[in-house]
C-alpha cells in the first residue's frame, strides 16, 4: 500500500511528445474540417436578387369561375362556388410547370406525368405531395393581393383564411 | 555558289543543331528497335504507353480502342470549349443570344457548338461502352481493382459534365432540365430541404444543397454564373485530375489486362508503330465522323428559357432519360440520389467482391464468369431499356404512347394509384429481403443452371396465363406476376445459391443486398406499370416513401 506514490506535479513530465502531437494534429484536422464547413458556407449566399413573391393581381370580383393562369406570376388563382384561392405554378414532385386541362378537370405536369385535381390533390403520378396554396388576401378597395412567400398544402388549413377568399 | 539542295542534309542539320536536341532527344531518327522504344520513352505525350506491349493487348476487337477514344473526345470537347469560351457570356439577359450569334454571325460558330455538342454526346456513350468492355474482359480484377473505381468516378464526371454544360444555352430545354435536375438534390436525405429527415435537422429551403448549387431559390443568373464556372473549370479540373491517376494507374499496372501465362515476355511487340498507329487512326476516324455529323446535323436549341411554359413533353438528352423514367417510378429522393449513389458504390465494390482474382482475365467470356456477367448485363440491359421508354414511349404529359401512335390521338388519363397500408408494405419489404438473404443459403440442391431457368420460365408463363385468365385480372397483370416471379427465383435465388453461397459471408451479405436492390427496383417498376401500386412504404411525415 505505501509503495503507491502519488505523482507529484514535479516529476510528471509536464507534457509527453505523444499528447503534444496528439493535440497538435488534432489541431490541424479541426481547422481543416472547420475550412471545408467554411467553403461549403461560401457557396450560401447571404443576400439574394429575385423578384419578390408579392404582387397584386388586379380585382377578386373580376376573376371567373374556373382557373385563371397568371403567367407573369407562375401562379393560378382558382374559383369556385365558394370562393376563390391561389396556387403556386410549381408541381411538388421536381418543380416543373404543370398545364392545365379544362376536359379533364386536371393539373397534368409534362416532366413525369403527375396528375392534380383542382384542388390540387395529387390523383396520378410519381409528385409526393399536393400542390402548394399561396396567401390571397382582399385589400379594402377589392385588390387581390398574393403572397407566395406563405404557402400551405394541408386539407382543411389551405381551405381557411389566409388561403381561401369567400366571394 | 550553293551546293544543289538536298532535303535529307538539311533535315539531319537541323534535327542536330544544340536548340533541337534540347527539345527531343536522341538526334536523327534511324527507325531502330531502340529509336522507336527511345520515341515512346522520351516523349511527354506518348510515354503513357509501355515501349512494348503484349501482342494480344493490340489487338483492336480487344480494346476496341475505346478507353482512348473516350480520352480523344475529351480533347476534343476542351479544345471546342475554349474556343467557344470566346464569345459566350453567362447572363440571363446574353447567354441565349450569343447562342444565336454563334448560330448567325460568328464564322464557324455553329460547327463549333455542334463539335461540341456531338462530342459530348459521344463521350458519354464511349465512356459507357469503355466500362462494359473493361467488366466483360475481367479487367478490373486484382491489381487493377482502384482503378475501376478511379474509372467509375470518371463516368460520374462525364456525365456531371454534360449536365453542367446543359443549362448554359440557356433554352425552354436547359432551365427545365437543371430545375428537374437541382430539384433531385434538395430531395437529397439529410441536406435537401424536401428529402427525407431534413426538418430534423434544421434544413430548409435557404440552406439546402440546391440552394448551394443555384445560389438562390430559383434558376436565375447566379445559377447561370455557378454552372458555368462548374463546366468550365471547376469539373474539368477535377476530371483531369482523375484522368491523371487512371492513366497512371493504366500504365503501373502493365497497360491493357492479358493473361500473363501462356506469353513469355519476348513475344511483346513494339508499341511504336504496332499500338500508336491504330491508336491514331482512331482517332482520326473518329473525327471525321464527327467533323461530318457536325456540318450535317446542328446541335438542338429550343426557345429562350421561360419559367413559366414547361415543353410538353420535357425531355432531358438521352443519358439522363433512363434516369428521369425511374422518377417516374420511385420518389425523387429514390431515384435521383440513392439509387444512382447505390449504382455508383456498387459499381465500385465488384472487384472487392469478385472472389475469383485470377478468372477471365483479358479476355471475353461467358463460361468463366457467368454470374459476373449476367448481374452486369442485367443492370445494363435496365439502364438503356428505361432510356428506350423515355425516348421512344413518351408523349404530351409523360404518357404512354407506343412510337407508331400520334401524340395527338387522345389517351385516357392515367388512373389512380394507392399506397400500400404501412404494415403490408414494411413486411413485404422485410420478408422480400430476408427471404432473399436466407434461402439461397439454405437450399443444398445443386441446379443444372440451363435446365432450371428454362422450368422456371415455364412456370412463369404458365403462371401468368393462369392469372391472366382470372376475373378481375387481366393477361397484363399475369404477365407483370409471371415476370417478378421468374426475376426474383432466377436472379434472387437460383443463382446465387449456386454461384454466391461459397465466397465469405461479408462479401455474401453485400452482393446480396445490392442484387435485392436491383431486382426490388424491377420489382417495383412492375408493381407501379401492372398494379398501380404508387408506394409500398410511406410515412409522409418525414418525406420518407418508397
Ligand atoms: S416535375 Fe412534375 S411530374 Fe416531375
Amino acid at each position: 500500500m505505501s509503495d503507491t506514490t502519488e505523482p507529484s506535479a514535479l516529476n510528471q513530465p509536464e507534457i509527453t511528445r505523444r499528447t503534444f502531437l496528439f493535440w497538435g494534429w488534432g489541431a490541424f484536422l479541426a481547422f481543416l474540417a472547420s475550412s471545408v464547413g467554411s467553403v461549403l458556407r461560401f457557396f450560401l449566399p447571404n443576400v439574394l436578387y429575385e423578384p419578390s413573391q408579392k404582387f397584386r393581381a388586379g380585382k377578386v370580383l373580376d376573376y371567373p369561375l374556373g382557373v385563371t393562369i397568371d403567367k407573369a406570376n407562375r401562379v393560378w388563382i382558382i374559383r369556385d362556388s365558394k370562393g376563390l384561392y391561389g396556387m403556386w405554378a410549381r408541381c411538388t414532385h421536381l418543380g416543373c410547370t404543370p398545364n392545365w386541362f379544362p376536359a379533364e378537370a386536371r393539373f397534368r405536369c409534362p416532366c413525369h406525368g403527375s396528375n392534380f385535381s383542382a384542388e390540387g390533390d395529387v390523383i396520378a403520378g410519381p409528385a409526393p405531395k399536393p400542390l402548394w396554396r399561396v396567401q390571397v388576401t382582399q385589400t379594402p378597395q377589392g385588390d387581390l393581393l398574393v403572397d407566395k412567400a406563405v404557402m400551405e398544402n394541408r386539407p382543411g388549413f389551405r381551405d381557411k383564411a389566409p388561403f381561401f377568399i369567400n366571394v | 555558289m550553293f551546293n544543289k539542295i538536298d532535303p535529307k542534309k538539311i533535315f539531319e542539320d537541323l534535327t542536330n543543331t544544340q536548340v533541337w536536341r534540347s527539345m527531343f532527344r536522341g538526334g536523327t531518327w534511324k527507325n531502330t528497335s531502340r529509336d522507336r522504344a527511345q520515341h515512346i520513352l522520351g516523349n511527354v505525350w506518348l510515354h503513357l504507353h509501355p515501349a512494348r506491349i503484349r501482342r494480344r493487348a493490340v489487338k483492336f476487337t480487344y480494346t476496341w480502342g475505346l478507353g482512348g477514344l473516350s480520352f480523344f473526345l475529351f480533347l476534343i470537347l476542351t479544345v471546342t470549349g475554349i474556343v467557344l469560351m470566346f464569345y459566350y457570356r453567362p447572363s440571363p439577359e446574353l447567354a441565349y443570344r450569343d447562342m444565336k450569334d454563334l448560330e448567325f454571325v460568328v464564322s464557324l460558330g455553329q460547327f463549333m457548338r455542334n463539335m461540341h455538342r456531338w462530342s459530348a454526346h459521344a463521350m458519354v456513350l464511349f465512356v459507357i461502352l469503355h466500362m462494359v468492355r473493361v467488366f466483360l474482359t475481367g479487367s478490373y480484377k486484382t491489381p487493377r481493382e482502384f482503378n475501376w473505381g478511379v474509372g467509375v468516378v470518371l463516368l460520374v464526371l462525364t456525365l456531371f459534365l454534360s449536365f453542367t454544360g446543359y443549362l448554359l444555352p440557356w433554352d425552354q430545354l436547359a432551365i427545365w432540365a437543371v430545375t428537374v435536375g437541382t430539384n433531385m438534390a434538395s430531395a437529397t436525405p439529410f441536406v435537401g430541404a424536401e428529402g427525407p429527415f431534413a426538418s430534423l435537422l434544421g434544413v430548409g429551403l435557404k440552406n439546402d444543397a440546391r440552394f448551394g448549387l443555384l445560389g438562390g431559390t430559383t434558376v436565375g443568373s447566379a445559377t447561370l454564373v455557378r454552372f458555368y464556372v462548374l463546366h468550365c473549370i471547376a469539373v474539368p479540373f477535377i476530371t483531369g485530375i482523375f484522368l491523371i491517376i487512371h492513366f497512371w494507374r493504366i500504365r503501373k499496372d502493365g497497360f491493357s489486362a492479358a493473361p500473363i501465362e501462356n506469353e513469355p515476355p519476348q513475344q511483346k511487340v513494339e508499341v511504336w508503330p504496332n499500338l500508336i498507329v491504330r491508336e491514331y487512326i482512331g482517332a482520326i476516324l473518329m473525327l471525321i465522323f464527327l467533323v461530318g455529323w457536325s456540318l450535317l446535323q446542328n446541335a438542338p436549341l429550343e426557345g429562350i428559357a421561360d419559367p413559366n411554359v414547361t415543353p410538353n413533353p420535357s425531355k432531358a438528352p438521352w443519358y439522363f432519360l433512363g434516369l428521369q423514367e425511374l422518377l417516374v417510378y420511385f420518389d425523387p429522393w429514390l431515384a435521383g440520389v440513392v439509387i444512382p449513389t447505390i449504382i455508383m458504390i456498387g459499381l465500385m465494390a465488384i472487384p472487392y467482391l469478385d472472389p475469383d482474382a485470377n478468372r477471365g482475365v483479358g479476355f471475353y467470356s461467358f463460361k468463366e464468369r457467368p454470374f459476373a456477367n449476367t448481374v452486369f448485363l442485367l443492370g445494363l440491359f435496365a439502364w438503356f431499356v428505361l432510356i428506350i421508354i423515355g425516348t421512344f414511349m413518351r408523349g404530351p404529359n409523360w404518357q404512354w404512347y407506343w412510337p407508331w401512335e400520334s401524340w395527338l390521338t387522345h389517351k385516357p388519363p392515367p388512373p389512380p394509384t394507392t399506397v400500400m397500408p404501412l404494415a403490408v408494405g414494411g413486411g413485404l419489404i422485410g420478408l422480400y429481403f430476408t427471404l432473399g438473404m436466407v434461402l439461397p443459403l439454405l437450399i443444398k440442391y445443386q441446379f443444372n443452371v440451363p435446365s432450371t431457368v428454362k422450368k422456371i420460365l415455364a412456370g412463369s408463363i404458365l403462371l401468368a396465363l393462369i392469372i391472366g385468365v382470372l376475373p378481375s385480372f387481366s393477361f397484363i397483370k399475369g404477365a407483370w406476376v409471371g415476370f417478378a416471379v421468374a426475376l426474383y427465383t432466377i436472379m434472387g435465388i437460383l443463382l446465387p445459391s449456386h454461384y454466391l453461397k461459397n465466397i465469405s459471408r461479408v462479401r455474401y451479405v453485400v452482393c446480396m443486398a445490392l442484387l435485392l436492390m436491383m431486382i426490388g427496383v424491377f420489382l417495383k417498376v412492375a408493381l407501379h406499370l401492372g398494379f398501380n401500386v404508387k408506394y409500398i412504404v410511406s410515412v409522409p411525415q418525414v418525406s420518407f416513401n418508397i
